[in-house]
């Protein structure tokens, strides 16, 4: 027999004149191999369509249905229901980014923004700028390790699971250094270490981070924030203290 | 791009100045190190008290440079100099680690939301370590002037210190904030610069540290209390 499962949603539409932020239960039979996403999508289905949420993929790639479930920000597609013993689950938006409505939230604006402010696409070298050219092969060895990098989702997990990012709106969070990172490794691209130490070699980077870890014990990647950050940290340290530039 | 800022004929760099972000980082982390492995003998040396008075009138008379005297007592000025060092190790620990405090109240209450929201063990520990740093701007001071001003060591003396002129009510509230502060920054630590990766052990160790230290500290402190009621004003400093 299934059990019948409380979900605690929490329901504000800032577009709806006079809604107010309130908890709202909802109670669901259990199904076998239920996650978060599908029960969202029956709660939506069968009992409130107004319900809002984000979805793509449904498989843990897009990074769109990121949600606090029972006080862990995860992915809502890759949490079954089966492991909260209590059938209670409580849902909140992601906080530190936009609210649209009710669990869905723009991390697309706060991702562009931060791009924009970092840089992060490739800048490529003049050579392999000019497309009758034929690009450059790349060792295995390295890609491999871009693709690593690579593999992060832009889900804001890591941005809403950090301390220091919900109270320092500047501070580029775990997704701005990983992407960092992956640029500096990149040998396609044409900007230098000092390039990158401008970017994130400061207060709001990687000297701002107070090793919290919320990042590394959150991402629904697995992304090695922790060793990745404290690389960057000696790095940037060793170079930025040698260095006689101010 | 950034743009330096100019006063007079001076420049004074850059804001948020790269190399002085990284400065800032690696003088808080290195000034913590040393409090925080300091801190670890201190509490030994002082609790030699629970192995007697003779033992611990020992081990002051070796930290005071007793080798070094004629007279085998050292001298206080050891006691007087070394405090000053350690006042400016923590200066220099207050003033860097003061860019991690939540300044604003808007701070305070995303910090408190985030508490609230997001269950997350470490956030919780920096919290509590975010807390006994700030009571410590009062407490270490306290201590730390009090060694430079009356730097007398010794059974009776210190425990005169403890009992006679209330100072207990300065070590009840100091232990548990340096301890707890100390092991939660040693543990951050080695994580943020990469020394050690083992987290479950490394904290576990953080947490057996301060129970540790937490009862070695408040059975000497206990130590001093009983030694320093029994002791009848003017105090004479003991000799074995």
């Amino acid at each position: 027999m299934s059990r019948s499962l409380t979900f605690r949603i929490f329901r504000y539409d800032p577009q709806l004149p006079g809604d107010a932020p309130k908890m709202v239960d909802y109670q669901l039979d259990e199904t076998p191999g239920m996650t978060v996403f599908i029960a969202l999508n029956r709660l939506r289905a069968e009992q409130d369509p107004s319900l809002q949420f984000d979805f793509v993929c449904r498989a843990g790639i897009c990074g769109s249905c990121a949600m606090v479930i029972n006080g862990l920000p995860t992915l809502a597609c890759r949490t079954l229901t089966a492991k909260y013993s209590d059938a209670v689950i409580t849902l909140m938006p992601l906080p530190g980014f936009e609210l649209i409505g009710d669990l869905s939230v723009n991390t697309g604006k706060f991702m562009r923004e931060l791009a924009e402010r970092l840089k992060l696409w490739l800048h490529p070298k003049a050579q392999q700028a000019d497309i009758h050219h034929l690009e450059q092969p790349m060792e295995p060895e390295e890609a491999a390790k871009l693709y690593e990098l690579e593999r992060c989702v832009e889900c804001g997990v890591c941005v809403s699971a950090c301390a220091t990012a919900q109270m320092r709106d500047t501070f580029v969070g775990a997704v701005g250094m990983m992407k960092i990172a992956r640029f500096e490794l990149d040998s396609r691209d044409a900007r230098t270490a000092d390039d990158f130490y401008h970017v994130i070699g400061t207060q709001d980077g990687v000297f701002g981070c107070m090793t919290l870890l919320g990042c590394q014990d959150n991402c629904p990647k697995d992304l090695p924030h922790m060793q990745q950050i404290a690389y960057l940290r000696r790095k940037m340290a060793g170079t930025l203290i040698a260095s006689s530039k101010v | 791009m950034l743009t330096k800022y100019r006063i007079g004929e001076g420049w004074l760099g850059y804001p948020q100045s790269h190399r002085w972000s990284a400065i800032a980082d690696v003088l808080q982390s290195g000034s913590g190190l040393i409090l925080g492995l300091f801190l670890l003998a201190h509490l030994h040396f002082e609790s030699s008290i629970l192995l007697g008075k003779a033992a611990f009138y020992r081990v002051a008379n070796v930290l005071e440079g007793g080798w070094f005297t004629s007279s085998g007592h050292g001298s206080s000025l050891l006691t007087q100099t070394f405090s000053v060092f350690m006042l400016l190790v923590v200066m220099v620990h207050a003033a860097t680690a003061l860019r991690r405090f939540p300044a604003q109240r808007r701070q305070w209450q995303a910090l408190r939301n985030h508490n609230l929201l997001i269950n997350h063990q470490d956030t919780r520990l920096w919290f509590w370590q975010m807390v006994t740093g700030f009571l410590m701007f009062f407490l270490v001071p306290m201590h730390l002037v009090t060694m430079i001003t009356n730097p007398e060591i010794g059974p009776h003396l210190s425990a005169a210190r403890v009992w006679h002129d209330n100072y207990w009510l300065v070590y009840i509230l100091l232990l548990p904030a340096v301890v707890i502060h100390a092991m939660l920054g040693l543990y951050r630590l080695a994580l943020k610069w990469g020394v050690n990766f083992h987290r479950d052990g490394l904290r576990l160790l953080a947490k057996i540290l301060i129970g540790y230290l937490l009862v070695l500290g408040l059975c000497s402190l206990t130590a001093y209390l009983l030694i320093g009621s029994g002791l009848t004003t003017p105090v004479t400093p003991f000799i074995p």
